[in-house]
């Protein structure tokens, strides 16, 4: 008998593992609503998320915990290591840190994967979303949108050896264009009719070209900059024609997202005019050659 | 070939695929070493025949005198805890790993209301993805223990009940240890399988060895696009594999010595 009961004790414990595992997700709903009324008539679980939001203080919430975790992925100029080092550096980690100052906190950067950001964020895993982000339809309607603070446009990358082609180019109609899977090179290629190949990160389409896949692909400036001619991978390649431009179109804007209802876009916006007004912006900006780029106003 | 390997850049990239796959082998060793009693107590679980309508089913029919129809015989072999394992079994086997490690690391702070459970940053998602694999390896673990045990032929257990052994003294003296025997060659495939698996944590930036490999391409402490390093990670694999195969080969032959 009491080996029956230690087995079902047992089991119900694995069982309530594999209950957190989110196969009976839906369950766990109800114990956190029971004690805030305010949720317990939400129907979806994204409204419960949200009012949570509402409700509370983001700010406050940060200086609680200590820490402001901010989300990046690796992508110089904006949050990189130095050979050697093991600190992030660049104009979003350098600004980062004076952010969580003005706080009160300590900083902490955390590499994420770029298509959860929206997750990471609702599930408080992270803070913010702090890394050369596109403002776009999809982006304001997912998280709330720092002002902007720096511009940036898309460009076409190809074989060096193929220039010719590729120069002057108005219309990508019948290439096969590598871009991010989500991101705003992909809405600017299939918006001059290419053939995207979507693949899982803006350093993915560059091996799409190099290993002759994909005729081009169409990613950040900045990140083409980075990453194309000597001593990279990719000496072969090269990149022109600002594809804003080809459609009509005004740069991008890059901004900080943070959770849907959260006051910290306030403290931010108020930190950020504070340190464009003495001069921080400007001089950290310079640090990294993005002095054309940033949005001082 | 020397001057590539003594290089600054090789040097920069073997240090963080080094620390790469600490990461992967840390994943490794704690999946294996919570898997397999999870596994073999679902593997119980899926064997238990525990079954409590079957006597006061039997007890009615037997008052009123009549043969048991459908429903009746339905109720006798109801089984519950076999039931909900053998589900949970399905569930487990049948849904990608990928996918369950997203659902662990990110669905509980999305549903509930102060965010995750999970502790924030790195360690976090460390932990995250050891309870996503050691689940997910549990239940297929289970299914070979199930197997290993059903497999010992009935006689070596009434051998045992002849001879006055007591049930734990017959399970873990006879059964177990044929069970682990015929067990070793399965138990090796998954335990491959394994090792390449970790690479999967990386879809919640797990920063694992395949992660590190591909922060080269587009850029990471001034090295970018290069692409060697994420080809070069298979060296790694391989390597672990080879010594994997041959601790799992030395254990088959150490069981060589009884045959039954």
């Amino acid at each position: 008998m009491k080996k029956i009961l230690a087995l079902i004790l047992a089991l119900c414990l694995s069982l309530s593992l594999a209950a957190c595992g989110g196969n009976n997700a839906p369950q766990d709903q109800n114990s956190p609503a029971g004690d805030d009324p305010a949720t317990t008539t939400a129907p979806a679980q994204s409204a419960a998320v949200e009012e949570g939001g509402d409700t509370e203080s983001d700010v406050a919430y940060v200086q609680a915990q200590g820490t402001l975790y901010v989300g990046i992925t690796n992508f110089a100029p904006m949050d990189y290591k130095e050979a050697g080092s093991d600190e992030w550096i660049g104009f979003d980690a350098d600004m980062a840190k004076a952010f969580a100052e003005s706080l009160g906190v300590n900083v902490e950067f955390q590499e994420i994967t770029w298509d959860y950001k929206v997750q990471e964020l609702d599930s408080k895993t992270i803070d913010c979303v702090w890394n050369g982000m596109t403002i776009n339809d999809e982006v304001t309607a997912a998280m709330a949108v720092s002002d902007p603070y720096c511009t940036n446009y898309q460009v076409l990358v190809y074989p060096a050896d193929k220039a010719a082609e590729f120069e002057g180019l108005t219309s990508l109609e019948g290439l096969y264009v590598a871009v991010e899977s989500g991101s705003a090179g992909e809405d600017a290629a299939e918006a001059l009719g290419a053939t995207t190949v979507p693949v899982q990160a803006q350093s993915n389409t560059l091996m799409e070209v190099q290993s002759g896949n994909s005729d081009a692909a169409v990613i950040d400036v900045l990140m083409a900059a980075e990453m194309t001619g000597e001593g990279t991978s990719y000496a072969d390649l090269a990149y022109s024609l600002n594809l804003n431009e080809a459609q009509g179109l005004e740069s991008e804007n890059y901004g900080v997202g943070f959770r849907k209802g959260s006051d910290l876009v306030d403290a931010f916006n108020e930190f950020w005019a504070q340190a464009v007004a003495d001069g921080t912006v400007l001089e950290i900006a310079t640090t990294y050659g993005l002095q054309d780029a940033v949005i001082l106003e | 070939m020397i001057e590539f390997f003594q290089s600054p850049v090789t040097q920069t990239i073997l240090t963080a695929l080094n620390q790469g796959f600490i990461v992967t082998l840390e994943l490794f060793f704690v999946t294996l070493i919570g898997a397999i009693p999870l596994g073999l107590v679902i593997a119980f679980g899926s064997m238990n025949r525990l079954a409590p309508l079957a006597r006061p089913t039997r007890w009615l029919l037997r008052r009123r005198g009549r043969e048991p129809r459908w429903f009746a015989r339905a109720l006798i072999v109801f089984r519950p805890i076999q039931l909900i394992c053998r589900l949970l079994v399905w569930i487990v086997r049948g849904t990608p790993l990928i996918l369950q490690i997203i659902a662990i690391y990110y669905v509980p702070g999305l549903v509930m209301d102060g965010g995750t459970p999970w502790p924030r940053g790195e360690m976090g998602r460390m932990t995250a993805v050891c309870v996503a694999f050691i689940i997910n390896y549990a239940f297929y673990f289970s299914e070979i223990f199930r197997g290993g045990i059903q497999g010992v032929p009935k006689g070596q257990q009434e051998a045992g009940l002849v001879l006055g052994m007591t049930k734990g003294q017959i399970f873990f003296k006879v059964t177990l240890l044929q069970m682990v025997k015929r067990i070793v060659p399965p138990m090796s495939n998954e335990i491959i399988t394994l090792v390449k698996d970790t690479s999967l944590s990386r879809a919640i930036a797990l920063q694992e060895v395949i992660w590190a490999a591909e922060s080269f391409m587009k850029g990471n402490q001034g090295i970018s696009g290069l692409w060697w390093p994420l080809m070069f990670t298979a060296v790694y694999y391989l390597a672990f594999s080879a010594i994997v195969t041959m601790v799992l080969g030395r254990l088959e032959k150490k069981l060589d010595y009884f045959q039954v």
